[in-house]
């Protein structure tokens, strides 16, 4: 579904998801719908018409720098902040309802749990907060605390715990009501190396279950391996959205290396070689209107074999840095 | 087709109910609450003032024969109909009914008995009328009539024989032998000796105070006085960072998400830690009342209520703790404010009795002095010749003066905790007869509890709406 057309049929799909309620949640496959959104702090403009679509069981990172409006738009998602205009769906549900919040987890970022808990104290009391029974709020806090490496110190205060106990304890809040849509700000927040790659995997199993992930994060590299799909916001507006490999975008370069030396100034019809490293790379730029298929045909007329050919790619990291860049002289 | 039933029966399931959401905000202000150290002091520093009253010992003083007076005085009157929680001791006063009594001569039964509250004693009792001004009466008016203070039965009379003479009855002179039997009240009027710490400090007078007011000033000490301002505060301080703690960044995101109205959070903190502080003030009361009746023997449960009125008056802080902790966010400055509210409350509440009792004083002019059971008890100074009466300094009465007015104004919107504490004095005075300045206040016409509790609970829930109207409507 595509902005124009949830536009063109407002009405009816409004009536009909409000008609269908519940049961329309897994018919939906735009778990979060936004559309035109904007957010205003007096004169201060936070969100400037934001519109995207997230699609269930798909993990969906959300980048832009500090101020870029990420924690606004998540607030609006969650009914925590009033959009100053446009509308914005959960789950099949106007965002600001009861009924959009029950079936959400979230982890906000910077979160202060009460130190007064202990572990699964904490659960017991967000868990019943979520409408769950005492049986199966126990059950799937030693469940969890076990899943994320909290096991063993169920005894201990928060104010005791470390900063990626802290973390891990706070995504366990998250996951605890088994959400079918989980908001997570910087979930990896201060944990260590082991333990982002215990939560990525974890993600990665709720993304399996089908529960849809919305990811707020700093880490480039770990947004680039989670997420299906991007979107960069860039000063309240989205300036960049689609799949990773949409985002990044793809060169016209590539690295070769051949089966023995070939000199420096050496000519080719379909390429311009330049050296990449010592390791007798060269990246290969290929000439305009040609395919790489030209190039290997005249690399084999010439009796060379090919050892390595990889295109070059963007990472996201490239691109962010770009927009910012961008975002940087212009202002 | 089972996603769908399976979705479904997720949805019933974390729809959760009222009473699952206030078990988990009464889980988490509940081990809040643990958490504060300043509650285990508190609960330390009661335990002490309760192991200190435990160590007192009350002993009745002999006093019998004073009594007997008494009883005889109060046959003087005619007293049917006299209520004291209504009638002043003037009013009784300007009842004599033109005969004169007094007991000849008062024996314990057996000779050999304590002079206490628990003895029988055979009395003469002997009656001069004033002719015209009043009349005979029979042996049944006096066995009506003898040792009817009003609060309730000073004496029984077991057995009644008339031994007037013929001569002297036709001089208005009348005596009579009885025997008579300690009534229930009497041991609350008795005289008894207060120490503390075994016999190490002595409280009273060596004649000893009614055991009445002893009961009631500790009563009123442990429970309305140190003690409940001690747990008061400590509350006021502990629960002053309930709501702040819940709403700062950070945690109040982790609140939001779930799928409660903004309302309940605050309302369901507020009747938590409202629930918390009447369950330590109920242990405090019900330990006073349980000390003082081992203590003294006297159980009159009065001073239970003073739970749900130190209550009510702990709620009105508690809502103005949460709605200041609503709108600045900080702990610190809820409980400035809450206390700053308690000392405004107390001080104009103190003045505002002064009003009261100026206009009280006004009223009295030219009528005799009321006088109370407990000064008619003590032994009355013989009087010096020599020594003269200060003459009254004319001056304005307070209660007219513009302070005195504004006092009233400004008594009349705040919450009237002052009549809280006034329900529970005019309490414990019906169960221990007891007078004084107190009374006063409490025979004031002006005196009406139900607005005192009307306009506190107004406050109250004029505090919590706005705290919850506020904290919906903001941005977290």
């Amino acid at each position: 579904m595509h902005a124009g057309d949830a536009e063109s049929s407002t009405f009816f799909l409004k009536f009909a998801f409000s008609a269908l309620s519940a049961t329309a949640m897994t018919a939906i496959e735009h778990v979060v719908s936004v559309r035109f959104l904007q957010k205003h702090y007096g004169p201060l403009r936070a969100l400037g018409g934001v519109s995207l679509d997230v699609e269930r069981a798909t993990v969906f990172g959300l980048l832009g720098q500090n101020g870029a409006g990420k924690t606004t738009l998540i607030k609006i998602l969650l009914g925590m902040l009033a959009p100053t205009s446009g509308s914005a769906d959960l789950l099949g549900r106007p965002v600001g309802s009861v009924a959009a919040r029950r079936d959400v987890g979230y982890l906000p970022e910077d979160h202060r749990l009460p130190e007064y808990h202990t572990g699964p104290s904490l659960l017991d009391v967000y868990g019943g907060l979520q409408g769950l029974a005492r049986q199966e709020r126990r059950r799937r806090a030693a469940e969890l605390l076990d899943m994320l490496g909290l096991a063993g110190r169920e005894k201990l205060r928060i104010r005791g715990y470390s900063k990626g106990m802290k973390q891990r304890l706070g995504l366990a809040q998250a996951l605890l009501h088994r959400p079918s849509v989980l908001f997570l700000d910087e979930p990896t927040d201060g944990v260590d190396p082991v333990g982002r790659k215990q939560i990525r995997d974890l993600l990665l199993a709720e993304r399996a279950r089908g529960v849809t992930i919305f990811i707020n994060s700093h880490l480039l590299g770990e947004v680039e391996q989670l997420c299906d799909r991007v979107a960069i916001l860039k000063k309240g507006q989205v300036a960049l959205i689609g799949t990773v490999p949409e985002v990044v975008g793809e060169k016209a370069s590539w690295l070769v290396a051949f089966d023995r030396p070939v000199p420096a100034d050496h000519h080719w019809n379909t390429a311009r070689l330049t050296p990449a490293g010592t390791d007798g790379m060269w990246r290969l730029h290929l000439a305009p209107v040609t395919g790489i298929d030209r190039f290997l045909d005249e690399a084999r007329d010439r009796g060379l074999h090919l050892r390595h050919l990889q295109q070059e790619r963007g990472t996201l990291e490239e691109i962010y840095l770009q927009l910012a860049d961008a975002g940087g002289s212009s202002s | 087709m089972n996603e769908l039933a399976d979705s479904r029966g997720r949805e019933s399931a974390c729809r959760p109910g009222l009473l699952r959401s206030f078990a988990a905000i009464l889980r988490d202000a509940w081990l809040a609450f643990l958490d504060a150290r300043i509650l285990w002091l508190l609960l330390a520093a009661i335990a002490v003032l309760f192991a200190v009253a435990l160590s007192a010992r009350v002993e009745p003083q002999p006093a019998g024969r004073r009594y007997l007076d008494l009883a005889a005085r109060a046959l003087s009157a005619d007293m049917t109909g006299i209520d004291l929680t209504k009638d002043s001791f003037t009013d009784l006063a300007g009842r004599l009914d033109g005969s004169l009594s007094w007991i000849a001569s008062a024996d314990p039964l057996p000779a050999d008995a304590d002079d206490g509250p628990g003895t029988a004693w055979s009395v003469t009792l002997a009656r001069n009328v004033v002719p015209v001004a009043g009349s005979l009466a029979t042996a049944d008016e006096i066995a009506s009539r003898f040792g009817q203070i009003p609060d309730g039965r000073l004496w029984t009379i077991r057995e009644i024989r008339e031994t007037t003479t013929g001569i002297a009855a036709a001089m208005g002179s009348q005596t009579w032998e009885l025997t008579v039997d300690p009534g229930p009240d009497l041991r609350i009027l008795w005289p008894h000796r207060f120490s503390l710490f075994g016999d190490s400090l002595e409280l009273t007078r060596p004649e000893g105070a009614p055991l009445g007011l002893e009961v009631f000033i500790l009563q009123k000490l442990l429970s309305n006085g140190i003690g409940g301002t001690i747990l008061l505060l400590v509350s006021v301080v502990v629960t002053a960072a309930f709501v702040p703690t819940m709403i700062r960044k950070g945690t109040l995101e982790l609140l939001l998400v779930r799928p409660q109205p903004r309302w309940q959070l605050i309302v369901f903190t507020y009747v938590a830690a409202l629930l918390f502080v009447a369950g330590l003030l109920g242990l405090l009361i019900l330990a006073t009342w349980v000390v003082t009746g081992l203590l003294t023997g006297l159980w009159s449960p009065g001073i239970l209520l003073a739970l749900p009125t130190l209550l009510l008056f702990f709620a009105m802080l508690l809502s103005v703790s949460v709605f200041t902790g609503v709108v600045t966010r900080s702990a610190v400055a809820a409980m400035l404010v809450t206390v700053a509210t308690w000392a405004v409350l107390f001080v104009v509440g103190l003045m505002h009795m002064q009003v009261v009792a100026s206009r009280i004083r006004e009223e009295n002019v030219g009528r005799p002095r009321p006088v109370s059971v407990a000064n008619a008890l003590r032994p009355q100074p013989q009087s010096q010749p020599g020594r003269r009466e200060k003459p009254a300094v004319a001056r304005t009465p307070f209660h007219t003066t513009t302070v005195a007015r504004v006092v009233e104004t400004v008594y009349a919107v705040l919450p009237h905790t002052e009549d809280l504490d006034t329900i529970i004095d005019r309490q414990l005075m019906r169960d221990f007869a007891v007078g004084g300045r107190l009374r006063q206040l409490m025979e004031s016409p002006d005196f009406q509890w139900a607005r005192g509790v009307g306009l506190t609970l107004a406050h109250t829930a004029a505090f919590l709406i706005a705290a919850c109207v506020i904290f919906s409507r903001r941005d977290p």
